[in-house]
């Protein structure tokens, strides 16, 4: 009797969880679902499905220069929040720094303070600087909200390098610089692609800051699409593109997962 | 001249990064709320007032829109916890790779960013959308029920969105709470319920709190869900700012604005400090 009633209990709790989960990825299926339909404006269920949406986002030019702003901002952006990151990741990880705790929790500021205030004042400056919109200005701004994932992914990944191993290569000989780039860059590389990884996602992703320091000259994708649904509604090429970005990311966090499986066993 | 040392010189960009960047326009915010901008004009007047915080206080709209903001974020908070709360409790008891691949699709729309499952919302919540196209064909309601342009959309949204923030730090916590210790309570004669309330809810407080505090914040502060969603005919304090900023452009009177939504966070976070305080001092007693 206990038995079958908490047996009823666990099936009762699986259903619910997978419910729960459903519900939670249902945004991003129906988005992929929709943009097969076939009519201007989605109806469940649908009457026709098509490719249109998908041919009409390759020949919109619109669409494809926004899609290039975010990826070339998307590019610099994690480049300069790599190399930056990794910088400050450094001795922090070894622990050789004062006041490290402190250090820390003001490099995750961007991760605890929100954004959209951040923004407001950020669109004050850049204003008056006169850098609103422009190419530099979004790429400071992204650079300096993906920081935080990088300065993060870094930290774990120098915490577990021997220290003794560059220390090792220095007392054969090898000048500091070239101790670091022949020994402990390839052990970090996967933290490296993960952090370039995260901040191209974030940045590429931004809407948030985006908007409120956009201008007419480099107009990111969520801008673009974020106006658009404000003032007119779901365009379904919008919806074509979504779907595509969303394939896109899933197949690279996939490809990513594999390589760092063969990675882990291939040293072990 | 003494060289300087290398591990400042490497945290050097970083900081200026962080701290110019990043933290210094919070400190400008401020200052730029207590100036002002006359009606149709765009220069800023840069002498002392508290004109943008009288019309705030003064104005029943912005009040309205404080209020409604609040109830969303806090009605967002105990859904989240309802709902995350099981899906946590179920998450630790699978085996690791079950749990793996759970938590990776809870994070995938987080991976998508902001928009894009909005979009996807969009066509769920419609009149003509998935969830009234279904509920329609199971012959539950006869017309759609509008969803969108009003609270109930924006709340779905905003627990769709943040649920994941909820489930995570819940799952940490509850993780280090083994299952034996329920059933050495159960074995003992506790009751569900006494067990819940003795053993699992104290042990799992901190978790609940730090997920409780991430979920408010991100529902505050959170402008697209509510604009999209509201389709801009529902007024949160955040949507409102962002008119103002980006729109009305009366950027001191935006500044004010974001000053008090940034004062409700301190506020939460205050809130949850103290919180936890009790919790330790309530484990210390006897």
């Amino acid at each position: 009797m206990i038995a079958g009633q908490s047996r009823g209990r666990g099936l009762l709790w699986d259903a619910f969880t997978v419910l729960v989960i459903l519900a939670v990825l249902s945004p991003i299926a129906v988005l992929i679902f929709s943009a097969f339909n076939d009519g201007r404006a989605f109806r469940f269920p649908p009457q026709a499905y098509s490719l249109r949406w998908f041919e009409a986002a390759f020949a919109s030019a619109e669409y494809r220069s926004s899609l290039a702003s975010s990826t070339l901002i998307g590019m610099i952006a994690a480049a300069l929040s790599v190399v930056i990151g990794t910088m400050a990741a450094l001795p922090l990880a070894r622990g050789a720094v004062r006041r490290r705790r402190a250090i820390e929790l003001l490099l995750l500021a961007p991760l605890t303070l929100p954004l959209i205030v951040w923004s407001i004042a950020l669109l004050q400056i850049y204003a008056f600087l006169g850098i609103n919109g422009s190419l530099g200005g979004l790429v400071l701004a992204h650079a300096t909200i993906t920081l935080p994932y990088t300065v993060r992914i870094m930290i774990a990944a120098f915490a577990g390098i021997d220290p003794h191993l560059d220390a090792a290569a220095r007392s054969l000989g090898a000048p500091p610089f070239t101790a670091f780039r022949r020994v402990t860059l390839p052990i970090v590389l996967p933290g490296l692609l993960t952090s370039a990884a995260f901040s191209f996602l974030v940045s590429f992703n931004d809407v948030i800051v985006s908007t409120f320091i956009a201008g007419s000259r480099w107009i990111t994708f969520p801008v673009r699409l974020y106006s658009q649904l404000r003032s007119q509604g779901v365009d379904p090429i919008t919806l074509a593109i979504g779907a595509m970005i969303v394939g896109a990311i899933l197949l690279a966090v996939l490809v990513g997962e594999l390589i760092s499986k063969r990675w882990k066993r291939t040293r072990a | 001249m003494k060289r300087p040392d290398p591990a400042v010189l490497l945290l050097t960009p970083a900081l200026l990064l962080t701290g110019v960047v990043f933290l210094a326009p919070f400190g400008l915010l401020v200052a730029t709320g207590f100036w002002s901008q006359p009606k149709g004009s765009l220069i800023v007047e840069r002498s002392f007032t508290l004109d943008n915080y009288v019309r705030i206080a003064a104005d029943l709209y912005y009040w309205r829109g404080l209020g409604r903001t609040l109830g969303l974020s806090a009605a967002t908070t105990i859904l989240c916890l309802l709902i995350g709360f099981p899906v946590a409790q179920w998450l630790v008891r699978r085996a690791r790779r079950t749990r793996a691949l759970v938590t990776a699709l809870i994070l995938v729309p987080l991976v998508c960013g902001a928009l894009l499952p909005t979009l996807g919302l969009v066509n769920i919540l419609g009149t003509l959308g998935v969830l009234n196209g279904t509920l329609k064909a199971l012959g539950l309601i006869d017309r759609s029920i509008p969803f969108l342009g009003n609270d109930s959309g924006i709340l779905i949204g905003l627990v769709q969105s943040f649920l994941p923030l909820m489930i995570l730090p819940l799952a940490t916590v509850l993780d280090r709470l083994p299952v034996s210790l329920e059933e050495a309570a159960m074995s003992l004669g506790a009751t569900r319920p006494k067990v819940w309330r003795r053993v699992i809810l104290p042990l799992a407080a901190p978790g609940m709190l730090a997920g409780a505090l991430l979920v408010f914040c991100a529902a505050l502060t959170s402008f697209v869900t509510p604009q999209i969603l509201g389709q801009g005919k529902v007024a949160t304090f955040a949507t409102i700012a962002y008119q103002q900023a980006a729109l009305v452009l009366d950027w001191p009177f935006a500044s004010a604005l974001a000053v008090v939504m940034l004062a409700l966070i301190g506020a939460a976070g205050l809130l949850v400090a103290l919180g936890r305080r009790a919790l330790l001092a309530a484990e210390r007693a006897p």
